[in-house]
């Protein structure tokens, strides 16, 4: 991959997003609700889980559109693990290829994380970082703060000890 | 079946945003975490803005949706302990897999085997969470 379709147009295409799922679907933007709807289905005993989900049926469809444009840029582009930005200072060692299943264990602890805290923090960075901070809700810019502050923890003292 | 179309486009749609600009990328997050480039801000940041003077457009036309009803716009409640403690606990998670929620299904797409590890992860964390609620720290 060469060089990444710049901020100033990636960033309003995803800002535009937020009035066409508003006009077009009547839906706040948000990804990570669609792990509750799925939570629904599958384990409805649960008491968290067993709630009015038809609200939530769209982020799946959402979803199923996000996966199958990563299948279509796979077959399209072919594998994006040449995705290397300019090397990360501490990571310059394994700016090969971070998507190989040798690091699997890594990627199910970090999405144990990324599961866990959007729903404790009811929302992630689309739903609080760009829907709620555009609102500007305190609940977001909080969120939005506390993200960042766990991220710069994990960025810089656990992934090196982990990868 | 209208519905489904338009919210898998939109999702389709987001999605190759989010590959053309490499913000799914591990390393495009490592980098923004390392203040090592001003992409990711940039892009956060034009969204942001992008979406607010939409919000306030909507909001100043009274805009109704293609249903014919009001928009409603709701800002998430406040509960600071959730907000904050939640907040620490994705972050974590967002710098070590290098992916947030939608990213997560993005990589289901393009490399699969990873992509449902993070998938597993999401959900379990998600079960996790909904076994333990109850008693959490909130407001």
């Amino acid at each position: 991959m060469n060089a990444p379709l710049p901020w100033f147009i990636a960033g309003p295409l995803i800002g535009l997003l937020v009035p066409a799922l508003l006009i077009l679907r009547e839906k706040q933007f948000g990804v990570s609700s669609s792990y509750r709807f799925i939570g629904g289905v599958l384990l409805p005993k649960i008491p968290y889980f067993s709630y009015h989900k038809d609200g939530d049926r769209w982020q799946i469809q959402f979803a199923l559109g996000l996966i199958l444009s990563g299948f279509a840029a796979y077959h399209v582009f072919g594998a994006f693990d040449a995705v290397v930005v300019q090397p990360v200072l501490d990571y310059e060692k394994l700016a090969m290829n971070i998507y190989d299943v040798k690091n699997g264990l890594q990627f199910f602890l970090g999405g144990i994380l990324v599961g866990f805290g959007a729903r404790y923090a009811n929302g992630c960075s689309a739903g609080h970082c760009i829907m709620g901070v555009s609102q500007f809700a305190t609940s977001s810019i909080l969120a939005t703060v506390s993200f960042f502050i766990g991220g710069l923890i994990g960025s810089f003292f656990i992934n090196p000890l982990i990868f | 079946m209208l519905k489904f179309i338009i919210t898998f486009v939109l999702g389709f749609f987001f999605g190759s945003i989010l590959l053309a600009s490499q913000a799914f990328s591990w390393y495009r997050i490592q980098e923004m975490f390392h203040f090592q480039s001003f992409h990711m801000f940039g892009l956060l940041f034009s969204a942001i803005a992008t979406s607010a003077v939409f919000l306030y457009i909507l909001k100043r036309n009274k805009q109704k949706s293609i249903y014919g009803n009001e928009i409603e716009v709701k800002p998430k409640k406040l509960e600071w302990k959730a907000n904050l403690f939640g907040g620490l606990i994705f972050g974590l998670g967002w710098s070590i897999s290098g992916a947030c929620s939608a990213p997560v299904y993005i990589l289901v797409g393009l490399h699969w085997k990873i992509g449902i590890i993070l998938l597993a992860g999401a959900f379990v964390g998600t079960v996790l969470f909904a076994l333990v609620e109850r008693k959490l720290p909130k407001a």
